[in-house]
C-alpha cells in the first residue's frame, strides 16, 4: 500500500507552484496554508518543504526575496516567475486529465 | 534548551558545504522559520524545553536536511560544466594532434588561466574556478623541476627555498579550496595524478631534452585522450547533484587516466598503476580527512 508521505511528496511540486502562484509566501506561512487548506491532510515537514523550495528556486521556478518586518526580522518570501506559470500551466493540465482518468476507474459510468 | 537549536544550526551548517553566502541565507531562513514554530509551540501551551524538542523532530536529521538542500543546489549549469572542463579540454586539444602543438603558446595559455583564477578568486571562488586553479599552479611546479637541474650549487637554493615557498603556496591554496569543501580541492588536484604518470612514462634522462619532445609527440594523443577524459569528468562533477555519485566520478577518472598511461607505455607496469591509483586516492582521501580536522579543531574552538 502508497503511504500518505509518499503520494504528498510526489505532489510537493505542483502543490508548491499552485499555492504560490497565489500569493508569495515564506516556508512557515506555506506550511500553514497547506495544512489549513487541506483540513489537515498536507502536514509537510520543514525537512521535506525546504529541500523542495530551493530545489525548485534552483530550476528557476521560483525566485526568493528577503523582506524586513518592523521587528527587525528577516524573511525568506517565494515568488512564482514566467516559467514556473508555464510550468504551472502544464501541471494543472496534467492533473486534470489524471483527476478524469482516475474518476472514470473510481466511479464508472454506468450504462 | 536554545544552545540544542543553534547546534542543531552549526550542525547543519557544516554538513551544507556550500557557498559561504549561501549557507548563511538558509541558515537565516531556517531560523527565522524556527522562531515561528516556537512562538506557534509556546502560543499553544508547551513549555521552551518541549517546544524546541518538538521543533527538532519536525526539522528532522541535521545531516539530512544538510543533504537534500546540499543537492537542491549542488548542481551546476550546463555553462557552468563546460567553463569547469574547459582547462582539460585545452590540454586535450593541444596534446592530441600528435604533439605538443606550438610550445612558444604555453606561457600565453599559464597566463590566460593565471588571469581567469585571479577573477574567480575574487568573485567568490565559484565551483568553476578549481580546475583553473590546479593548472594554473602547473608553471611553480615545472618551473622547481627546471631549477633542479641547473649547475651546481643552486639545486642548493632551489631545494632550500623555492621548493618551501611553492609548498607552502600549495599547502595554502589547497587548504583555502578545503575550507569551502574538500571535493573542490579534489577537483583542483584532478589532473595531477596523471601528469605524473605522463612524466614517468616520458622519463629518458635530462628533462625536456628534444628526444623528450620527441616522446610527447608520441605519446601526444593518448594524452590529449586522458585530458579529455578530465574533461568530461569535470563536466559530469558539474551536473550531477549526489555528492557521492561526483566523488564516483573523481575516482573513475583516476582509474581511466591510470589506465590510460600504463597501455600506452611500454616501461611501465602494474606496479606503477598501483602507485598511480595510490596518488589519486591521496589526492581524494587527504582532503577529506583535512577537511575533517579542519572542522574538529573548529568545533573545539568554539566549545
Amino acid at each position: 500500500m502508497v503511504r500518505r508521505n509518499e503520494l504528498m511528496k510526489s505532489s510537493i511540486d505542483s502543490l508548491l507552484l499552485f499555492l504560490i502562484s497565489q500569493q508569495p509566501m515564506y516556508g512557515y506561512q506555506i506550511i500553514k496554508e497547506l495544512e489549513g487548506r487541506s483540513q489537515g491532510y498536507f502536514k509537510f515537514k520543514e525537512g521535506t518543504l525546504y529541500p523542495a523550495l530551493h530545489r525548485l528556486e534552483k530550476e528557476g521556478l521560483f525566485a526568493g526575496r528577503w523582506q524586513m518586518l518592523p521587528s527587525g526580522r528577516q524573511r525568506r518570501y517565494y515568488y512564482i516567475t514566467e516559467k514556473g506559470r508555464s510550468i504551472l500551466v502544464e501541471k494543472r493540465e496534467q492533473w486534470r486529465d489524471f483527476f478524469a482518468a482516475m474518476n472514470l476507474i473510481i466511479q464508472p459510468v454506468k450504462a | 534548551m536554545a544552545t540544542d537549536l543553534s547546534h542543531y544550526l552549526d550542525n547543519l551548517r557544516d554538513n551544507l558545504k556550500l557557498d559561504p553566502a549561501d549557507e548563511k541565507e538558509i541558515i537565516t531562513e531556517l531560523e527565522a522559520h524556527v522562531e515561528d514554530k516556537l512562538q506557534e509551540f509556546k502560543e499553544a501551551g508547551l513549555s521552551n524545553e518541549d517546544a524546541v524538542e518538538r521543533c527538532m523532530g519536525l526539522l528532522g536529521s541535521a545531516k539530512m536536511l544538510a543533504r537534500q538542500i546540499y543537492e537542491a543546489h549542488s548542481q551546476g549549469t550546463w555553462r557552468q560544466a563546460l567553463l569547469a572542463s574547459t582547462p582539460h579540454l585545452f590540454f586535450a586539444l593541444l596534446f592530441a594532434p600528435r604533439g605538443l602543438v606550438g610550445v612558444a603558446w604555453l606561457p600565453v595559455i599559464f597566463g590566460s588561466f593565471i588571469a581567469i583564477v585571479l577573477y574567480g578568486w575574487y568573485h567568490g571562488r565559484p565551483t568553476w574556478l578549481f580546475p583553473w586553479l590546479g593548472y594554473s599552479l602547473l608553471p611553480a611546479v615545472i618551473a622547481g623541476l627546471f631549477l633542479l637541474y641547473l649547475p651546481k650549487g643552486w639545486a642548493w637554493v632551489t631545494i632550500l627555498l623555492y621548493v618551501p615557498l611553492v609548498l607552502w603556496l600549495l599547502c595554502y591554496i589547497t587548504i583555502k579550496a578545503i575550507k569551502k569543501d574538500w571535493l573542490y580541492s579534489a577537483l583542483m588536484l584532478l589532473p595531477v595524478p596523471s601528469i605524473v604518470g605522463w612524466f614517468l612514462a616520458m622519463e629518458e634522462g635530462g628533462i625536456f631534452t628534444a628526444f623528450r619532445l620527441e616522446r610527447l609527440r608520441d605519446f601526444g594523443p593518448w594524452v590529449g585522450l586522458s585530458f579529455l577524459v578530465l574533461a568530461i569528468t569535470v563536466a559530469a562533477f558539474i551536473r550531477l547533484r549526489q555528492r557521492w555519485l561526483k566523488i564516483l566520478a573523481l575516482g573513475t577518472s583516476g582509474l581511466l587516466t591510470s589506465t590510460m598511461v600504463i597501455l600506452s607505455s611500454s616501461k611501465l607496469g602494474l606496479f606503477a598503476f598501483f602507485g598511480l591509483v595510490f596518488l589519486m586516492l591521496s589526492f581524494l582521501l587527504i582532503p577529506a580527512l583535512l577537511d575533517r580536522r579542519i572542522r574538529h579543531s573548529h568545533q573545539q574552538t568554539a566549545t
